[in-house]
């Protein structure tokens, strides 16, 4: 898979008067596949939307290297097929949907009525094409966000805390649009604290805080290590002693028996066993690790690391 | 250039629907229309003072819209983040800022044309439907164009870099010593007697503020005693002198925006 966003020790820093030089993002190496959505986490003010207005060209990297599309980051032809959702963005509340769908068309030189219509249809927004920005409700500015952000047919989408603030049907009309964008081949970055929507639609993430990226990869293995937890009822001591699984907390209780293990151990083995020495099996629960727990304690870890460091907690 | 112009266009459209601007306007529109009975007031010629008045009131309006319309231009939008899904497309950041100026432009020129309608309006009917002498005040209201369109860029170039309060007094200041004193520091210059400290100060001033009384051409309208010698080639001056400042103060916008943060 070729890269849709590589960067190489990516750097921004600003003057402070009580801290001296800070860097708001510190030696950021971030590579992101095309045809992915990436989730970027982080806690306020870790260097999320810092890090984007950088890759969009707004804000000038201090140092390092970034490529967006292949190309330098701020080369113009790169706006070409790339666009942008800020997060809680401001449009031009005079105009009519249709009229600032027109608008943002002809910053790309193109005046194409039908495409515009084409889009307000595909956002739910074409029965209120007429109205003026400032009658929009929340959800419908997001939605014509989103449709400003596909004019141009977009190899690869920033969005910024796309549904930060809405109720939970713009949030699904939102999830469903962006889960779209990855069938059609797009590759979509989204920055989020909506850990449970990042959860169900990425496919990889990144972890920042304070600037520094903590983790980053694929969901599926940075959210291994979950847990299974089987109950069962008429278990003999015998059976309890025979019970061999790595890592597995075990208890017996008047012949109830609960084993808390890791889920990748060999669960079907310890039902198989249960049932052939006579128990019954009352429930068997999965334990997933969630993006939540491993967001909580990835900055955690880093906060403990900078205090240690003798750093200032945030 | 399409750019350019989706940008100007949709500031002009911001623009008249701004309604401060709207209340300044108004104010302006209003003193216009009751202008005649303030002739009233005077000793001297009703029409000389009803000329007087309604050319001033139209700058002075027109400097007060040009100043607010601009000043917070370009912080509005990075306030907003309406830059962002700009700059984000393939829009330069001088195709922004020139486009930003345009539509201000363009938006005092409407507001400017409405005035100068009123004020025809009036002054043909007050004397007694002579349209011909009310179209040459049009004139003024012309090179007051030219100066406004002057003032915006100097309001625009600062509100790269300073923030729209001292960006007002800044460019507000900037406009009163380029209308007041210019003409002043010239003639102190001068004369004999004139220290060479106060001659270097009336040369930097002179040289490096845009000189605004440039374009205050409305004493031979007013008085027909005062003249203009060859009015054809100073308005040409005039013109050409404020498109090379608006140019150069556009330019230096561009750097500074070109090199900040947003």
């Amino acid at each position: 898979m070729a890269a849709a966003i590589e960067t190489q020790k990516l750097t921004k820093s600003y003057k402070s008067k009580q801290l001296g030089i800070v860097n708001v993002v510190d030696n950021l190496d971030l590579y992101v596949e095309e045809g992915e959505i990436f989730g970027f986490l982080g806690p306020n003010g870790a260097g999320k939307t810092t890090t984007i207005k950088m890759l969009l060209g707004i804000i000038y990297p201090t140092s390092g290297e970034g490529y967006v599309l292949g190309k330098e980051i701020g080369d113009m032809d790169v706006h070409k097929i790339i666009s942008y959702l800020p997060e809680r963005p401001y449009y031009y509340e005079h105009m009519t949907g249709t009229e600032l769908l027109r608008f943002y068309d002809s910053l790309f030189g193109n005046n194409d009525p039908a495409k515009v219509q084409r889009l307000l249809e595909r956002v739910n927004l074409a029965a209120d094409a007429t109205k003026t920005i400032s009658q929009y409700s929340k959800g419908m500015q997001q939605r014509v966000g989103l449709a400003q952000s596909l004019l141009n047919d977009p190899k690869l989408l920033f969005l910024d805390e796309p549904t930060g603030g809405l109720d939970p049907i713009a949030h699904t009309e939102i999830r469903d649009l962006i889960l779209n964008f990855r069938e059609e081949g797009r590759t979509v970055f989204i920055s989020s604290h909506e850990l449970s929507e990042v959860e169900r639609i990425c496919d990889r993430v990144a972890i920042i805080h304070r600037g520094v990226i903590r983790r980053q990869g694929k969901l599926t293995e940075l959210l291994k290590g979950g847990r299974v937890e089987v109950e069962a009822e008429g278990i003999t001591k015998e059976f309890e002693d025979s019970i061999k699984i790595e890592g597995a907390i075990i208890s017996l209780k008047d012949g109830r028996l609960i084993v808390d293990m890791p889920e990748e151990a060999d669960v079907n083995s310890l039902l198989d066993g249960i049932r052939s020495s006579k128990g019954s099996v009352t429930s068997v629960i999965p334990r997933r690790k969630r993006l939540e727990d491993l967001f909580v304690e990835t900055v955690r870890d880093s906060s403990r690391v900078s205090m240690a460091e003798g750093g200032v907690e945030a | 250039m399409k750019q350019i112009i989706a940008i100007a266009g949709t500031t002009i459209g911001e623009a008249i629907r701004r309604k401060v601007l709207l209340v300044i306007l108004l104010v302006g529109l209003v003193f216009l229309i009751v202008a005649p009975s303030l002739g009233a007031l005077s000793a001297r010629s009703e029409t000389t003072i009803l000329r007087a008045t309604m050319l001033g009131i139209i700058q002075l309006t027109s400097a007060v819209i040009a100043i607010v319309l601009t000043v917070y231009m370009i912080p509005n939008e990075i306030e907003r983040r309406t830059i962002y899904t700009i700059l984000s497309k393939p829009v330069q950041r001088w195709q922004f800022l020139l486009g930003k100026y345009l539509g201000a432009v363009g938006a005092l020129a409407l507001m400017m044309l409405f005035m100068t309608i009123v004020m025809i309006a009036v002054f043909t009917g007050m004397q007694n439907g002579d349209f011909g002498r009310a179209v040459t005040l049009a004139q003024a209201t012309m090179m007051f164009f030219v100066q406004m369109s002057l003032l915006a860029a100097v309001a625009v170039c600062f509100s790269t870099f300073v923030t729209p309060l001292v960006n007002f007094f800044l460019s507000g200041g900037i406009y009163l010593a380029g209308s007041l004193f210019a003409p002043m520091f010239d003639s102190l210059s001068k004369q004999q007697n004139t220290s060479q400290f106060s001659k270097t100060v009336t040369w930097a001033m002179t040289t490096f503020l845009p000189n605004f009384s440039y374009y205050n051409v409305q004493n031979p309208l007013i008085n027909p005693s005062s003249t203009i010698q060859n009015p054809m080639s100073h308005y040409l001056f005039a013109t050409g002198y404020g498109l090379m400042y608006i140019s150069l103060l556009l330019f230096i916008g561009h750097y500074m925006f070109d090199h900040r943060e947003v």
